[in-house]
């Protein structure tokens, strides 16, 4: 469903001048599966899925999405996909319903056809209470539901999460997960960013550590347990960090 | 495109906007309460206002004894006012005595508001004439009299009085003298005496002081001396009588005049100087505030990334975006409008020759207003998407405002006209159209409106495309705050440079271009020998164009050759180049001539044209082609189509970079009728580099036109001459030169055409941009996945 083939991001600022963001990244997500990104603050996961999401253009490489290339066909890519991140805010002036019928609108969904898509969608959510509330009065629990509606709302097959329990309160991030593995064994693609190894052990059957724009290791949990020899996640999580930053230093002091 | 999409964002936004109390604060309240609560103040403010009078010291005037009165009872007389009320707008003071009185140091009978410094150098006394030990005496001595002036006048000057009026002391004697040698001449021609005709007594001429620098003493003057004026023609009209004559022996007859414009049209005329400026004012600012919500406060609140991931296009998001803001820059200037109008005709009603504007003029503020919103709009638009936030994006506006008002304010001084020239200029033309629809010069502005409605909308097209980009930079869109050090930034820009120049690199050429021109176009003076004119032209070259180019080709550039295209081009581009610019002549010519008919060249610059014109006539052809041909291909196709172009190449689409480019070099040459045509043949010579990859055909086809735009002048009248079959194909024109017959214009045309058709022929080599937009092109008209299309990724994305 998801083909990213050695892509890179360059980004230029007046310290760093150009510096690589992503340094030829490459995995696949599949249907019904929900795919991990795990890395620490400022390893290029957010990156990595705005230029999924088409929001961001990569400096070389490839990615599709269900067959669209995101650069050549970035509209046909975001008709297929539902993007969510920690940073996508709602609309501070509209309502809940508001806000999801705008969406669900723009992705042209009959007027009718969404309506009965919104009911039912705000009934599983658990979210009729966001109905007629303002984003500017809504709870940070309310808002994340309301961003989870807005981008399922058209039923794309391709969802991107990207650390989307970040702030959230324990009982508003299990809900979110819960529907977030719903939504996969609905034969969901899923994408799903964080840098909690506990929620990618629960809920990814695939993973990928990336640390500096680098994936260190990629593959089901088993496979990358395995094949490091380790068989906490979090313990993993460090060790592959760790060896890369040591490798990295060991590499820039004997140029 | 998808209509459905931008009616959604459109739709939604004006909704978020409804809801937001601040716009609609500015928008609506402000515009309903502002006005009608200013015209309340004004009026509560004008009870209290009353206008004082002007002080005016009288020396020498109290008792003049002459006949028609100056002054009666202590004020100067009415019938010298155009209507009675007015003589109390000037108040004589005198000194107490029939002596001369002037005081220094005074403090009783000050007249009321003296100026800053008038109780230590007030003099006279009100008209009351109290009297106080500090007045001095002046004895009427003629050793004094210029005292007496001088005293006079550092009191006007110290601020005590607006205005002094002197009168010498022999003044009434001499005038008395003048009316008895009248009278007595008058008697003697009864009698049949002799008369001496070249008898002439000299009355000495009174004086009246005041004060330029300041704008109440000047109102004074201009009052006393009409009074002065009317005072005189009485005199004489006495004079006419004391010698049997009629007054009219003077004046014969009076000038009647004849207003023929209607009541309408004159108070038409009122409002055409404020209307406009309101309603484009407005409409400017009705747009900034909701364009900052729209971007930058978008960004601010993190909501921009949610929509750009949705299914709406960067273009829907932005044309969504600038409906929105163009109504409520409408919905802004017109309740503006209205509500200053209501207030405005209310209170201005009162006064005489004020009415209701005409209701086409109305018609046409509403007709212009589209165009203007839209432009404005885009303006904001594109500025707003810079901005991080909202309290940067407002600080955007004050710059915009500083452009956009010497563009509305100017063009409503009476000077300026509603012509071809200015017509041209963006904004200012449609302020000059709607201030002669309200003035009812319906014609005038018909005649124009096909101009200002063309440069209006390429400037909106230009603003909008402007403001897509924006959208569809990731630098503007998410630009994270970065603390700016000099040292960094200079570091950044000579590490991080590319082979080629950013578009960032290319604006600052042009902006250094345009910058080094003006200002050694204000050090030169017009050349009067060859020498000087050939040294000062290449001077300006080297300084204008090449300076700029290769100093920042050298330091912003990591590859000059590909910068500049330094390359050989296939081996038949520069024989065509060469050949299309003589192909191109005959129309070249026509057109020069054709854009000095629409634009003759001013009266102001003429003489110096033809004093370089003189030089060049009288010059040796051949250094002349070394000089105006060659020098200029070379130099200004390094900069033009060397750096800048390459800049603009990073655009993302060769015509875009081919017009700005060429914009940039008619811009360059400074006068507009040389501007016009340069413009259009810097389109055919960036064309040739584009295709060509190389600078060398530009600079042959350059060289080659100017060789043949000198050859026109200097060899064509010789031509005429020796060959007279010439005159089948050419006719000599007024400058000298000749002018090509239609066959030739137009067979020239059909193999130009057919030249340029073998240039777009070469595969032109293409900027990474230009190759992604080609594949997005491709890309967005396939529904179904295009796997060869993923080449393409290997691209710079950010633009």
């Amino acid at each position: 469903m998801i083909h990213v083939h050695e892509l890179t991001k360059n980004y230029s600022d007046l310290r760093r001048g150009q510096f690589e963001a992503l340094k030829g990244i490459s995995f696949h997500a599949r249907s019904g599966q929900i795919f991990g990104l795990l890395g620490p603050n400022g390893a290029g996961k957010t990156t990595a899925l705005r230029i999924l999401s088409t929001v961001l253009r990569p400096s070389s490489g490839s990615a599709t999405v269900d067959g669209f290339d995101v650069i050549t066909q970035s509209a046909q890519v975001r008709r297929q996909i539902g993007f969510m991140s920690a940073n996508t805010a709602v609309y501070d002036r509209m309502t809940g319903w508001e806000m999801v019928e705008y969406f669900g609108r723009l992705h042209g969904i009959p007027r009718e056809e969404l309506s009965e898509r919104m009911e039912s969608l705000f009934e599983r959510l658990k979210m009729n209470d966001t109905r007629d509330v303002l984003g500017a009065k809504m709870s940070t629990g309310m808002k994340q539901k309301v961003s989870v509606a807005r981008a399922v709302v058209h039923d794309p097959p391709v969802l991107i999460f990207d650390e989307a329990t970040s702030g959230l309160d324990v009982l508003v991030a299990r809900a979110l997960l819960e529907t977030v593995a719903e939504l996969r064994d609905g034969g969901k693609c899923i994408v799903y960013s964080t840098h909690i190894m506990r929620e990618a052990e629960k809920l990814c059957d695939r993973i990928a550590i990336l640390h500096r724009g680098t994936i260190l290791t990629e593959g089901t949990l088993e496979e990358v347990r395995e094949r490091h020899g380790q068989h906490d996640i979090e313990e993993l999580f460090f060790q592959l960090i760790s060896q890369h930053d040591q490798q990295s230093l060991e590499h820039f002091l004997s140029r | 495109m998808k209509l459905a999409n931008v009616k959604l964002i459109l739709a939604r936004e004006v909704r978020d906007q409804l809801r937001d109390r601040r716009t609609l604060f500015v928008i609506a309240v402000l515009p309903i309460l502002l006005y009608p609560l200013l015209g309340m103040s004004l009026f509560q403010m004008s009870q209290f206002m009353h206008v004082r009078p002007a002080r005016v010291l009288v020396v020498g005037g109290r008792d003049l004894g002459i006949s028609p009165a100056l002054i009666e009872e202590g004020r100067f007389a009415a019938s010298l006012f155009s209507h009675p009320k007015e003589a109390e707008r000037l108040k004589p003071f005198f000194p107490p005595t029939d002596n001369r009185l002037l005081k220094k140091g005074a403090t009783a009978g000050l007249p009321s508001s003296a100026g800053r410094n008038s109780r230590k150098n007030t003099a006279g006394q009100a008209s009351s004439g109290t009297q106080t030990p500090e007045i001095r005496l002046f004895q009427r001595t003629d050793k004094e009299e210029s005292d007496q002036w001088d005293e006079a006048r550092s009191l006007v000057q110290a601020g005590a009085y607006e205005a002094a009026l002197y009168f010498p002391a022999d003044f009434s004697v001499r005038l008395e003298e003048f009316r008895k040698s009248l009278a007595r001449r008058s008697e003697a021609r009864a009698a049949g005496e002799a008369v001496d005709e070249a008898f002439s007594p000299d009355v000495p001429q009174p004086k009246i002081s005041y004060n330029g620098g300041n704008e109440k003493s000047l109102i004074a003057s201009v009052r006393l001396t009409e009074v002065l004026r009317r005072w005189t023609q009485r005199i004489g009209d006495e004079n006419l009588k004391a010698s049997g004559l009629s007054a009219r022996t003077a004046r014969p007859f009076t000038v009647d005049t004849d207003d023929v414009a209607g009541r309408k049209s004159r108070e038409g005329v009122k409002w055409s100087s404020i209307l406009p400026v309101l309603l484009l004012l407005w409409a400017l600012t009705g747009a900034f505030y909701p364009a900052v919500d729209l971007c930058a406060g978008e960004k601010e609140r993190g909501t921009l990334e949610t929509l750009l991931s949705s299914p709406a296009g960067r273009g829907e998001i932005v044309l969504g975006k600038l409906l929105t803001i163009m109504l409520f820059s409408i919905i802004t200037a017109v309740l503006n409008l209205v509500s200053v109008g209501a207030t405005g005709w209310i209170v201005l009603s009162r006064l005489p020759g004020f009415g209701l504007p005409p209701p086409v003029a109305l018609v046409s503020l509403a007709i212009a207003l589209l165009p203007m919103a839209a432009l404005f709009s885009a303006l904001c638009l594109a500025l707003a998407a810079l901005a991080r936030s909202t309290r940067e994006g407002q600080y955007y506006l004050m710059p915009l405002l500083l452009l956009t008002m010497p563009l509305v304010v100017l063009p409503m001084s009476p000077g300026v006209e509603l012509n071809l020239g200015n017509s041209l200029i963006p904004v200012t033309g449609v302020a000059l159209i709607l201030r002669s629809m309200l003035a009812g010069e319906y014609w005038q502005a018909l005649q124009f409106a096909p101009v200002v409605a063309a440069v209006t909308l390429v400037v909106c097209l230009v603003s909008i495309r402007w403001a897509v980009d924006q959208f569809n930079r990731e630098s503007v869109l998410f630009r994270e705050s970065e603390r700016f050090d000099v040292g960094l930034w200079l570091r950044h820009l000579l590490r991080d440079r590319r082979p080629t120049p950013t578009v960032g690199a290319a604006v600052c050429c042009c902006v250094l271009i345009l910058l080094i021109k003006f200002y050694l176009g204000s050090i030169f003076d017009v050349p009067k020998f060859f020498g000087v004119f050939a040294r000062t032209f290449i001077i300006t070259q080297i300084a204008v164009f090449i300076v700029p180019a290769l100093l920042l080709t050298f330091l912003l550039t990591s590859s000059p050759r590909q910068t500049l295209l330094l390359k050989w081009p296939s081996w038949f581009a520069i024989p065509a180049a060469a050949l299309l610019a003589v192909t191109l002549h005959p129309a070249a010519k026509l057109l020069q001539l054709l854009v000095q008919r629409l634009y003759p060249i001013s009266e102001n610059l003429r003489p110096s044209l033809e004093q370089i014109q003189g030089l060049i006539n009288q010059s040796d052809f051949w250094s002349l082609v070394l000089l105006i041909a060659v020098v200029p291909a070379v130099c200004e196709e390094l900069a033009c189509r060397g750096f800048i172009l390459s800049g603009f190449r990073h655009l993302g689409h060769k015509w875009r970079a081919i017009v700005y480019s060429a914009l940039l070099f008619g811009l360059a040459h400074g006068i507009l009728q040389q501007s016009l045509l340069a413009s259009l043949i810097g389109v055919v010579i960036a064309y040739l580099a584009v295709q060509s990859g190389s600078i060398l055909p530009g600079m042959v086809f350059h060289a080659v036109h100017n060789t043949l735009a000198l050859a026109n002048t200097r060899v064509a009248p010789e031509v005429f001459v020796q060959w007279p079959i010439a005159k089948s194909f050419a006719t000599p024109d007024d400058g000298g030169g000749c002018m090509f017959t239609w066959p030739v214009v137009v067979g020239g045309t059909l193999v130009g055409l057919l030249l340029l058709s073998l240039f777009a022929r070469i595969p032109c080599p293409k900027s990474p941009e230009e190759s992604l937009e080609e594949a997005i092109e491709r890309g967005q008209h396939a529904d179904k996945p295009l796997e060869a299309e993923k080449a393409a990724c290997g691209l710079a994305a950010d633009r």
